[in-house]
């Protein structure tokens, strides 16, 4: 894994914007079809993991994936209170539609960096030599 | 049918990957399996759950082992001295010796690290777990290996090419039983 061959570190640059596209797919598709915030999540978190074997020394911000993760759980939270609580009376078919895919957005986004997170504060910080 | 034969390899592969003798090959093989579980959840029509275990059994967690299997190839090596003898300072420090042995477990992709010890020799290959133990006296040098390491062939060869006038016995020492990565 410490020298890089120039095949994977190529192919890999291809495959990333088919990846997020993937992952981006079903998340917002995640009402209608199989799929949804969680597992699209795990696809764009498997972006950063790949890169990590592409080359391991780029850093990555681990602080502001924190931050961002932080909000987004507030987010998660908020939302679906102030849905539920503001218009009581009449909740319309476009509007059930826009709550599933942002929630699905917001989870998704959610777990895409606690799974970074887990991923990269393993590989920098756990371990190391015994 | 189909689904017969999937569960029987699921079941076959999971008594592979617990019998192989390399860890690596093991973590290859459970990627595997979580493939093709991945595979029988869709066959029974849960898709969702499918679609979780191909990225997270698949990528995630194929290659945090992986990553794990890294930092576990640390090469333990004891170097043992007497007290008493008056050019031990000699040998400990910048010995090229050692920063030879060094770079070439660096070469193997393994982390090499020296324990300076004191203690006798035997009391070391009872108690410890080791890689490697060097004793180093006036005329020779003894070093003590396990049988089933694979890199000692390599290290041999290395030794024996480079410093041959140290006279250096190599030792292959039965009860050593990890490193097995």
């Amino acid at each position: 894994m410490t020298d890089n061959s120039e095949i994977i570190t190529r192919m890999t640059g291809l495959l990333y914007p088919f990846i997020l596209l993937f992952g981006f797919y079903i998340i917002i598709n995640g009402h209608a079809s199989p799929g949804g915030g969680f597992q699209g999540g795990a696809v764009l978190a498997a972006v950063f993991i790949t890169r990590y074997l592409v080359d391991p020394n780029r850093c990555i911000q681990l602080k502001t994936l924190k931050t961002a993760e932080k909000i987004l759980f507030v987010c998660i939270i908020l939302y679906p209170t102030f849905f539920l609580f503001s218009t009581s009376a009449s909740h319309t078919e476009l509007m059930n539609l826009i709550y599933l895919i942002a929630m699905n957005f917001l989870i998704g986004l959610k777990v895409c960096s606690g799974f970074t997170i887990i991923f990269f504060r393993f590989v920098f910080y756990e371990g190391g030599i015994l | 049918m189909t689904t017969n034969i999937l569960l029987i390899t699921l079941v076959v592969l999971a008594i592979i990957a617990l019998n192989t003798q390399k860890l690596r090959r093991a973590v290859v093989y459970l990627g595997v399996f979580s493939l093709i579980s991945s595979f029988l959840y869709l066959l029974y029509g849960a898709p969702d759950v499918a679609i979780a275990e191909a990225v997270i059994g698949t990528t995630i967690t194929t290659v945090l082992y992986l990553v794990a299997l890294k930092k576990y190839q640390v090469f333990t090596i004891y170097f043992c001295s007497d007290p008493n003898d008056p050019n031990r300072r000699n040998l400990t420090n910048n010995s090229p010796f050692i920063n030879n042995l060094e770079s070439f477990l660096i070469k193997q992709e393994m982390e090499p690290q020296i324990i300076y010890s004191e203690k006798p020799l035997k009391t070391i290959l009872t108690q410890d777990k080791f890689d490697l133990a060097i004793c180093q006296t006036n005329q020779k040098t003894l070093i003590y290996g396990s049988v089933d390491d694979y890199q000692l062939d390599a290290l041999e060869d290395y030794l024996l090419t480079n410093h041959g006038d140290l006279n250096i016995h190599l030792i292959r020492y039965t009860e050593g039983d990890d490193n097995e990565a």
